[in-house]
């Protein structure tokens, strides 16, 4: 079973009827990453790498991470904690050095369309 | 413009006083330059001059940390300096570490200074993130190329000038990334660094990974109503008064403290030797760090089986991280020897 | 395969009546060229304009740099599977107009980034002030989608390099490159005692302005693979990425990669270049895995001593990076890796979002969230409010007087994760 974490309303629209999706309604990157160390903490396994994109945690304020429920080692574990740790820091850093502006709406739509489609090479993977 | 006032901070071997017999020799002021000094006055020229030494044995100094520091300090400060140089230490550890307390020291009050000594060095671990050590070779030898590169980088800083990256100045990197252009292109430093590697020989790169321990997680415990547990810090709480003195940063040591039937921590009873953060609420109520009465009360209601009469603390400020493993594999030891299932180990 | 570059040093790009290359100078016939891009029905309309080396000149937003080639002889033309057909390119001979490059802007989003300063600080750090640039700037029809605007972008880029470097297919070069890479069996007859090395280049390939192409091949699609270095030298790989200004690589720096150049400077001297193996930066874990198991397996089989592996944007491809790298030295080949840093503002926070202790021999790039201060230029060429958002936004702020401070992030190719500046940081 798949499921899509996101804040991403474009990413809901297009794909919520084909595959699960955690929608975090008005939450932040930061939240989404949160949200997915919860699910690895329970078993759950990372699919797509929580920095997807070369957007910067602090510029775009959308994102949106694919877990399963895919058994995982010991060893696979401990790689994905530590990938979303690392994911969690490097979002902390760059919020301290700037918050992510208050974009306007034109930008936020721009802003979903480049996370959708970071998102969706994966999701085409799994229908 | 009159010359930049210089204290230089040497010790007894490098003020001719002795080796290792003479290494308890007390502080000591001197007007002028002593020894090594010379060759920084050379160096300055017109910007800067020594106006005093002070001198201290390695022994003496690192057998009365607090009170050497401070009579250090005061001598250095009555001269009034607009600029202080410590060492160099090349390779000598308790060189080394005095050097970089009392360079520390200084900075506190706000008086530029810099110090040097051999990378491998005790002191350079200990102090290179909080002042600018220059880089020397191992031995005395490289005096006159310790002097050359401390001593622009001296003037630089008392003149409040930009400080380049590490490999551009010469001084320890200490944590702060820098850029800077190169002479050549990345790709090319890239082709260099790889013929070296591929000839087995020495090769620096130019961004030191930072590396993780990695401790595989312990079995869960089944039955916790039955679990005997320990509690550990690195916050350092510790019977009032600090029995075992141990160090408000750079912790050498840690603590085994008896807590047979202690049900609550009180500010009658504990505080915290943990230096660099507000200490008033540890020391208001220790079981803010140390949780003893929370853990009390899971006993009584029969979620925990028991506590360990003992615990064991230490400071995690500064603490060298070859300390720290030291101490973990010692208490480790005892922890196990004493049958406990458990640790809940805190920080500050 | 081997290949001849012929080097023709260009000072100057004019607006002319007839297109030519003459005595240096790159004449342009405006009408000519727009009309030739305008033929893409996705676009409205085309601006062309110059800056050059030291004029008072900011361009941004900046998409793609592309420096005019021609094919003169040799099979294919070239960006082939782009705006050629597919043909193996990277044989014969292939000239070169140096010191000149076509830059694209457009505003496929509306947070683009890209700064391209032609003089004071912020020229200081980017490649590209030191070229004559013919600067292309699309609009495109209305609501067009955006995926068909970057295409339509990067199209245009390539087309304009196309024309100009067609002007110079008969132009006598002043200097001739020669590249050759043998055969495997070759190589290892001809340098039996010279280590053997190959150059892992890693492209970026996650999405929509994250692309790369590899003879027209989207790179998410392919598995690691071989490629002869002169193969990049005529366009088989195009870039169409368009984020993280600092350290993207453009089509200009795959024409022109460093580490391809500096290989063939040690080849048969200290080393054996044995060749290029491509690997992309996908989105997937599982692709990340399959990649960098891949590329390890290919620097095996070529019986590898080193490889020297190259980096391209920011985040993710930090864990490809260190794949790539730990997976190779396992393999027992020593390995070198290119990349850049994000320590924060004061330099004091962790570089990487990832690491390994099998990366011990690191090249940077230098500290993208360092701040500069970029003067006010006199004229602007491209989007002019792309500097507001740039001020109202993440990396940046706008000063009373007009001038920047911001982040090194915002400068096109500042922190090259190639290694194509001298920049580092320590």
């Amino acid at each position: 079973m798949y499921r899509i974490i996101t804040n991403n309303p474009m990413c809901l629209v297009k794909y919520g009827d084909q595959v699960q999706i955690e929608y975090l309604e008005g939450k932040g990157y930061m939240d989404v990453l949160l949200t997915v160390r919860d699910y690895i903490q329970k078993k759950w396994c990372l699919e797509t790498h929580p920095m997807t994109g070369s957007l910067k945690p602090n510029q775009t304020p959308y994102k949106s991470v694919m877990i399963s429920d895919r058994p995982v080692d010991k060893e696979e574990f401990y790689n994905q904690e530590i990938t979303i740790e690392n994911g969690i820091m490097t979002c902390r850093k760059f919020q301290s050095i700037r918050k992510t502006p208050d974009w306007p709406e034109n930008l936020l739509e721009d802003f979903q369309a480049v996370d959708l489609s970071l998102i969706e090479g994966a999701i085409q993977k799994i229908l | 413009m009159s010359k930049l006032r210089v204290v230089h901070y040497i010790n007894q071997f490098f003020a001719n006083i002795g080796g290792e017999e003479k290494a308890d020799y007390q502080p000591e002021l001197r007007e002028g330059v002593v020894g090594p000094g010379m060759a920084f006055n050379q160096n300055f020229g017109e910007e800067a001059e020594i106006v005093a030494t002070v001198i201290c044995g390695d022994s003496y100094f690192n057998e009365n940390v607090d009170s050497a520091t401070a009579t250090v300090l005061d001598m250095i400060k009555s001269q009034k300096p607009d600029l202080v140089i410590c060492g160099p230490a090349f390779n000598a550890g308790r060189y080394g570490v005095a050097c970089g307390t009392v360079a520390a020291a200084v900075k506190k009050e706000g008086i530029p200074v810099i110090t040097g000594m051999y990378k491998e060095n005790p002191g350079a671990d200990m102090f290179k993130k909080e002042v600018y050590i220059i880089s020397t070779k191992n031995s005395a030898a490289g005096m006159r190329d310790a002097v050359s590169k401390m001593a622009p980088l001296a003037l630089k800083v008392a003149k409040g000038e930009a400080i380049g990256a590490s490999a551009e100045e010469g001084y320890l990197p200490n944590g702060i990334r820098k850029n800077f252009f190169e002479k050549k292109r990345g790709s090319e430093r890239a082709v260099e660094m790889l013929v070296k590697k591929l000839n087995d020989k020495e090769f620096v790169t130019e961004y030191e990974m930072p590396s993780f321990d990695r401790v595989a997680p312990g079995e869960a415990i089944k039955d916790m109503s039955k679990a005997k547990i320990a509690l550990v810090t690195s916050g350092g709480i510790v019977p009032k008064g600090n029995p075992d003195h141990i160090e408000s940063s750079s912790a050498s040591k840690y603590g085994q403290y008896d807590i047979e039937g202690v049900t609550d921590l009180t500010a009658e009873t504990y505080e915290t030797a943990h230096g660099g953060y507000d200490p008033v609420y540890a020391n208001e109520d220790a079981d803010r760090v140390l949780p003893v009465d929370i853990i009390t009360e899971m006993i009584k209601e029969g979620k925990i089986g028991s506590l360990h009469k003992y615990y064991y603390a230490t400071v995690g400020n500064g603490t060298a991280v070859a300390n720290a493993k030291r101490f973990a594999t010692e208490i480790g030891q005892k922890l196990v020897d004493d049958h406990v299932d458990a640790v809940i180990l805190t920080s500050t | 395969m081997k290949l001849e570059l012929g080097i023709i040093p260009i000072n100057d790009i004019q607006f002319g009546a007839e297109s030519k290359v003459e005595n240096g100078t790159i004449y342009v016939n405006a009408d000519e060229l727009k009309a030739l891009i305008l033929e893409d029905e996705t676009l409205k309309s085309v601006e062309l304009d110059i800056a050059r080396p030291g004029e008072s000149v900011r361009i941004m937003p900046v998409k793609d740099v592309i420096e005019p080639r021609v094919k003169v002889n040799g099979e294919g033309a070239m960006f082939p599977g782009m705006i050629s057909k597919v043909a193996p390119v990277g044989s014969g001979r292939t000239n070169v107009l140096r010191g000149s490059a076509v830059v694209t802007t457009g505003k496929i989003v509306g947070f683009q980034e890209g700064i391209i300063d032609m003089t004071g600080e912020g020229s200081k750090y980017t490649p590209f002030s030191k070229l004559n640039n013919l600067v292309v700037i699309c609009e495109p029809v209305d609501g067009l989608a955006k995926h068909a605007h970057e295409k339509a972008v990067r199209m245009a880029g390539l087309k304009a390099a196309d024309y100009i470097g067609k002007l110079a297919k008969d132009i006598e070069a002043k200097e001739v490159e020669t590249y050759e890479t043998v055969s495997v069996k070759e190589g290892i007859e001809k340098w039996p005692n010279l280590p053997r090395v190959a150059y892992v280049l890693m492209l970026q390939s996650q999405g929509l302005m994250h692309d790369t192409y590899v003879y027209g091949v989207d790179a998410k699609q392919s598995l690691s693979t071989i490629i002869m270095p002169t193969e990049i030298m005529d366009g088989a790989i195009v870039s169409g990425n368009c984020v993280s200004a600092c350290d993207k690589n453009t089509t200009y720096h795959h024409l022109n990669n460093p580490v391809i150049k500096d290989l063939f400077a040690q080849h048969g001297k200290t080393l054996n270049f044995v060749g290029v193996i491509i690997t992309n930066e996908n989105v997937y874990l599982a692709d990340k895995m399959r990649s960098s198991d891949w590329s390890a397996k290919l620097c095996e089989w070529l019986g590898l001593d080193g490889a020297i592996v190259s980096q391209e944007g920011f985040g993710n491809p930090d864990t490809d990076l260190i794949m790539n790298c730990k997976k190779i030295e396992g393999k027992g080949v020593k390995t070198v890796i290119i990349t850049d840093e994000y320590a924060g503002r004061d330099g004091a926070s962790q570089s990487l979002a990832d690491a390994d202790a099998a990366a011990n021999a690191v090249v940077t790039g230098g500290n993208a969230n360092e701040v500069i201060h970029l003067p006010k230029m006199d004229k602007v060429i491209g989007y002019p409010e792309v500097a507001d958002i740039i001020a109202g936004g993440f990396d940046g702020s706008l000063q009373a007087d007009g001038s920047i401070v911001a982040e090194l992030q915002v400068i096109t190719g500042a922190t090259n994760e190639m290694g194509f500046n001298p920049l580092s940081a320590r």
